[in-house]
């Protein structure tokens, strides 16, 4: 370890984050490779460490023979300002080298409040942030992830963005770029190749032009670009890499725990939700091969807790036979098997007894909205009656502790759908008085209400947010009524969700904002003590960028948007219809009964795992 | 059942990992080697371990203990090899052995200190001469204590621009942290605030001055 580097560690908070030298970090020797690749994650370690994504594609990676892929996390302003202090640029975890040596850097995108983050890091790197400023091959910087799917806002400050999942592309860019350095390309002859591979949006070779109202009037692709970009999937998901072990972090992280999933896309078609839509379609591993990996992973990492991933993993067909196969090797040797996002309307309370075997935690639901009205309006198909069924069986069983997860700001919503919400929350309270085992221990129920985010490339792309005003106005209604004995709420401030909704359908006159707000100090805008949506305000004036224009304002039937030249595989057309059928209270029975012709089905040509 | 005692050195990278995450990275390499560990039979299992005499984040070890069971009779003649193949990087385990000496009798700890770019010996030398009250704090709150009533044995030198202390502390039940000699060096005025400074436990000792396993 260099000696800057243990210097800085002296004066900061949780040092072993930025130490590496964790379980299962990959460290390969710099004479025989000939592809470095820092996989960039633009938000803290803990957080970093816990996606599997990003565990996936390092193993990926690192299996390739010649590359070596190395792991990068924003700092926090503590080690930030120790770094900065001592001259310390960005490096990579595993061999310490600066990123800036890297002939790739590759950026996951998860939230839209990462972006500042990614600055930094490049800052910290001394790589310039514009793609037209870096003319050079190397190092090349490009970006996944799911905001990808409205990546405009960033698109400038990457070479190449790849749409969809990258297991299918990224060995591709390393093939590439190899041939490319070896042919001795430009920059520019690389991009254009790349360009028509599907999946690789190249966006320096899309003009956007601007209609008088601010709106996009075109999007032009350039030099044999293609006019849409698809999303690039693994078709047999069964038989997709999968690591044979993760990184053991040596300090508490968010997720610390061994993951397998089960499925990805999700059959719900929930209209608010960019998961639901940009993630089909719907593809299923078989429960030989859940088993396998999970015992593997078991083996190879120590962990005590296996989770079972998905999008709503009680969908999944054969969770049962799973869980209890699982379960039946684990149980012994003091493994848990953890089932995050479970529905109320098929949860099943011999699996969760089966499940938590060994420890028992909480029951978490979403129902989303607070009156059956609006759950049709989100197709949230979630019946009050079922989550209080579950309530019930649940606490017959012993379970006291119910956390609920709402959001406001629905499109449609009324006052009486926020008091619904307290509503429930009475319900589920007198549901526990009822049929509770054991009432003398009580009831915690704890609500918790996000605001609602229009997202791209979901029915919900075309409402605005609602103003701040409206929103306070909102909350404050929430609070008088969630005034209840043994019930506990949490309400995020406006402030970040405004800025999620800019950024969320923004365009590419964003980027100099981004700056801006970089420069003004912003870099771990995810963290409230971090995050001051006044540096963005005035970056916003700086830049004469309306932030209500992108983040309040309903958008046109005919409008284009700025990403309708990314094509996730759902159709424009079959999310109009979902809206429409939103504003009609029509919900959409899920895919299960019968294919909705949504379009996913065009990027594998095999019909969903439902 | 068999109750182990480790002894491990704690390098670079691992020398920032803290002590309760110290614990769990361990438990965590118990299961990776596949060691028969005993679980606790509570609520919550969890493989029973214990670092017998905590180190501060940051500091280097080349002498660190841990004792945990297993439910095996004897020690696994591969157990050594098997945990260090299972460890995070700067963890490396130099003997095992039968847990036998309660952890009370670890009385001391023999510590190097090395403040870098200064060259102060003499100076040290003779403010040890002299009592030295640093302001200790601890749970039980903090009061003024005389370094010197901590230190059995010390030796100073220089070695290239560096001082070097090598000293004895007093550990067990009222343990003396060795930044406070730091910081006592530097309330005499003969460090400069912010001297670079390098902790490394040597080794772990008994009331007699000798080697506690």
């Amino acid at each position: 370890m260099n000696h800057q580097l243990a210097a800085c560690l002296e004066h900061v908070k949780k040092p072993s984050r930025y130490a590496g030298g964790e379980y299962g970090a990959v460290v390969k020797d710099r004479q025989s490779v000939d592809v470095r690749f820092a996989l960039c994650f633009p938000e803290l370690y803990e957080i970093g460490m816990s996606h599997l994504g990003s565990k996936i594609l390092y193993g990926l990676l690192n299996a390739m023979d010649g590359v070596w892929c190395e792991r990068a996390y924003a700092p926090y302003t503590d080690m930030e300002r120790e770094m900065r202090a001592r001259g310390l640029p960005a490096y990579a975890l595993e061999s310490g080298d600066p990123l800036s040596d890297f002939d790739i850097l590759g950026f996951t995108l998860q939230y839209e409040l990462n972006y500042t983050a990614v600055l930094n890091m490049l800052d910290m790197a001394g790589i310039p942030f514009y793609a037209s400023q870096r003319t050079s091959l190397t190092p090349l910087v490009v970006a996944g992830g799911p905001c990808v799917y409205n990546c405009e806002p960033v698109a400038d400050f990457f070479d190449i963005v790849l749409i969809g999942e990258g297991e299918e592309s990224l060995p591709e860019l390393i093939q590439l770029y190899r041939e490319a350095r070896a042919s001795g390309a430009s920059k520019q002859e690389f991009l254009q190749r790349a360009a028509q591979i599907q999946g690789f949006y190249v966006p320096s070779m899309y003009d956007v032009s601007y209609n008088a109202d601010g709106t996009v009037a075109a999007v032009t692709p350039k030099n044999g670009a293609p006019e849409m970009v698809r999303k690039r999937v693994v078709k047999d998901f069964d038989k997709a890499y999968f690591p044979d072990r993760f990184i053991v972090p040596s300090t508490d992280i968010v997720f610390d725990r061994a993951m397998v999933e089960l499925f990805r896309g999700c059959r719900r078609g929930c209209r608010f939700c960019q998961a639901g839509y940009t993630y089909r379609p719907i593809r299923a591993k078989s429960p030989e091969t859940l088993k396998k990996q999970a015992r593997r992973l078991v083996e190879t990492t120590g962990y005590d807790e296996v989770s079972l991933t998905s999008l709503s993993s009680s969908d999944y067909p054969h969770l049962e036979a799973l869980c209890e196969s699982l379960t039946a090797d684990f149980e012994p040797r003091h493994i848990n098997l953890a089932l995050p996002s479970l529905r109320a309307d098929n949860f099943n309370l011999d699996l969760m007894e089966n499940v938590q075997k060994v420890r028992k935690s909480g029951l978490t639901f979403a129902p989303e909205a607070g009156t059956q009205r609006l759950r049709d309006v989100i197709n949230k198909n979630l019946r009050e009656e079922d989550l209080q069924n579950a309530c019930r069986v649940a606490f017959g069983a012993g379970y006291n502790s119910v956390k609920l997860y709402f959001m406001m700001g629905l499109p449609t919503e009324t006052d009486e759908d926020l008091l619904g919400i307290a509503s429930i929350a009475r319900n589920v309270l007198g549901n526990f008085r009822e049929n509770a085992s054991n009432r003398t221990r009580g009831v915690r129920v704890s609500v918790g209400v996000a605001t609602f985010v229009p997202k791209a490339q979901t029915p919900f792309q075309w409402f605005g947010q609602i103003d701040r005003q409206e929103i306070v106005r909102r909350q404050q209604l929430l609070m008088d009524s969630l005034k209840i004995k043994n019930v506990t709420y949490s309400l995020h401030g406006w402030q970040a969700s405004f800025l999620e909704a800019v950024l969320a359908r923004g365009g590419r006159r964003l980027a100099p904002v981004i700056e801006g707000a970089w420069r003004r100090g912003s870099r771990l805008d995810g963290w409230d003590e971090c995050f001051d949506l006044n540096r963005w305000l005035e970056a916003f004036e700086e830049c004469g960028v309306d932030p209500a224009f992108y983040a309040n304002r309903a958008l046109g039937e005919h409008e284009i948007t700025p990403w309708d030249h990314i094509f996730s595989g759902v159709t424009k057309q079959y999310l109009r219809g979902e809206y429409e059928r939103s504003l009609r209270g029509e919900p959409t029975p899920d895919c299960k009964a019968g294919c909705r012709n949504c379009g996913a089905l065009s990027l594998t040509g095999v019909k969903c795992d439902v | 059942m068999y109750k182990v005692r480790i002894a491990f050195q704690k390098d670079e990278p691992a020398c920032y990992i803290s002590h309760l995450d110290l614990m769990k990275a361990l438990q965590r390499s118990l299961r990776r080697a596949g060691l028969p560990a005993r679980y606790s039979e509570g609520f919550n299992p969890h493989i029973v371990l214990s670092i017998l005499v905590p180190l501060s984040t940051g500091y280097r070890s080349r002498y660190e203990l841990c004792d945990f069971d297993l439910t095996c009779d004897g020690l696994p003649p591969d157990l050594v090899p098997r945990l260090n193949g299972a460890l995070p990087s700067g963890l490396t385990v130099i003997r095992a052995g039968q847990a036998v000496r309660p952890a009370a009798q670890a009385a001391l700890s023999d510590f190097e200190i090395i403040w870098h770019g200064v060259r102060c010996a003499d100076a040290m030398e003779s403010a040890l001469k002299n009592q030295l009250t640093v302001e200790k704090r601890s749970k039980r709150g903090s009061r003024q204590v005389d370094i010197r009533d901590y230190v059995r044995l010390y030796t100073l030198c220089e070695q290239g621009g560096d001082t070097v202390c090598r000293c004895v502390l007093k550990g067990g039940e009222d343990p003396l942290n060795p930044a406070y000699v730091t910081q006592a060096m530097i309330q005499e005025g003969i460090l400069p605030e912010g001297t670079p400074v390098t902790y490394t436990r040597c080794a772990i000792l008994d009331e007699n001055g000798k080697e506690f396993f």
